[in-house]
């Protein structure tokens, strides 16, 4: 009933039932959300975090050996 | 912690079994069916006489999904009933003797049973009177009946649309959207769940590729699109619709897995 057909002109013309239309296309399940592909930009990211932490390493390593020469008595 | 497991469990089950429920079915074991208003309009200060007849009314309508009041109007001539569903009119009565037959018919009694002896629906048939039109709708439902895997548990019950004896029901139909009792056309209505009647399929529109939309919507997993705004409205019947059997539409997707579908 609450459903009722929107005003139309000749018999012909009148819609048809919304849970029939529904049913026709689909629309009474919940439609999956459409999947989109994107650029796979993982990889490169991961290169270049191992690339920094690696520099990283190295220059904390270089600090603390240098700092602990300096520091030893010779 | 155990108890907590377990309760997650059970209502994890009864999600997916109700997820998988078809709608059919659904709808008969879990909605209730929408309530009708009769309403005594008077424009004096009710008599004695109205108060009795009123009582009785209200006595006689009790087991149905209706409810009984009075209102006090000025701006009317006669007293007289409105029957309503919702906000909406259906029809107006003059007396209390145009209310015989008004929750309760031999047909609508016949469709209840089918229901609730597992059915998937009633299919039914509301005649013109014009023998040519009805003849060629009559004939498409059959066809489609036929080629449907569902044939054995739908039933085809033809009403004409001037009948006497079910001229309430009759009535009650016209209502199911404003503009049908306009149309004089063969019309089809699905009637499932508690007496749950579907927009029809009308005319030109009673095709073999319709009906079986009908039949799918009906043996679909119901969905919450569904449930929440369910098709059709609820006729007016008296029944208990307590422990229905077993839908019988199971059996048949548990037998042939390939007609499932949402």
């Amino acid at each position: 009933m609450d459903q009722d057909t929107i005003p139309y002109d000749t018999l012909g013309e009148r819609p048809l039932p919304k849970w029939l239309t529904d049913q026709r296309d689909g629309l009474n399940t919940i439609q999956p959300v459409a999947m989109e592909m994107k650029d796979d930009r993982s990889l490169s990211i991961s290169f270049a975090l191992t690339g920094a932490i690696i520099l990283l390493t190295i220059a904390i390593l270089t600090i603390y050996i240098l700092r602990k020469k300096k520091n030893s008595p010779s | 912690m155990k108890s907590f497991h377990l309760k997650i469990l059970t209502l994890s089950a009864i999600l997916s079994l109700a997820c998988t429920t078809k709608v059919s079915e659904w709808v008969l074991l879990n909605t209730v069916p929408g309530q009708y208003t009769l309403v005594f309009f008077h424009k004096t200060p009710l008599t004695e006489a109205d108060r009795k007849q009123n009582a009785t009314i209200s006595n006689n309508i009790k087991p149905a999904n209706i409810e009984f009041r009075s209102v006090e109007r000025k701006d009317i001539k006669e007293s007289y009933f409105g029957l309503y569903y919702g906000s909406r009119i259906f029809e107006k009565y003059n007396n209390q003797k145009d209310l015989a037959g008004l929750i309760s018919s031999p047909m609508r009694e016949t469709i209840a049973t089918d229901i609730m002896t597992g059915k998937l629906c009633v299919l039914l048939y509301l005649s013109t009177g014009n023998k040519e039109k009805d003849e060629k709708g009559l004939q498409k439902i059959k066809s489609a009946l036929t080629a449907s895997p569902f044939k054995d548990i739908i039933t085809v019950t033809e009403l004409s649309r001037n009948s006497v004896e079910e001229s309430h029901f009759v009535s009650l139909l016209l209502n199911v959207e404003d503009d049908l009792k306009a149309i004089h056309e063969p019309m089809l209505f699905g009637i499932f769940g508690r007496f749950r009647a579907l927009e029809p399929l009308l005319g030109k529109g009673i095709t073999e590729e319709n009906i079986k939309l009908m039949i799918d919507f009906l043996t679909a997993d119901c969905s919450c699109l569904i449930k929440d705004d369910l098709p059709g409205i609820d006729i007016l019947f008296t029944n208990n619709w307590e422990n229905p059997a077993t839908a019988l539409v199971n059996k048949i997707l548990d037998e042939n897995p390939s007609l499932l579908h949402n």
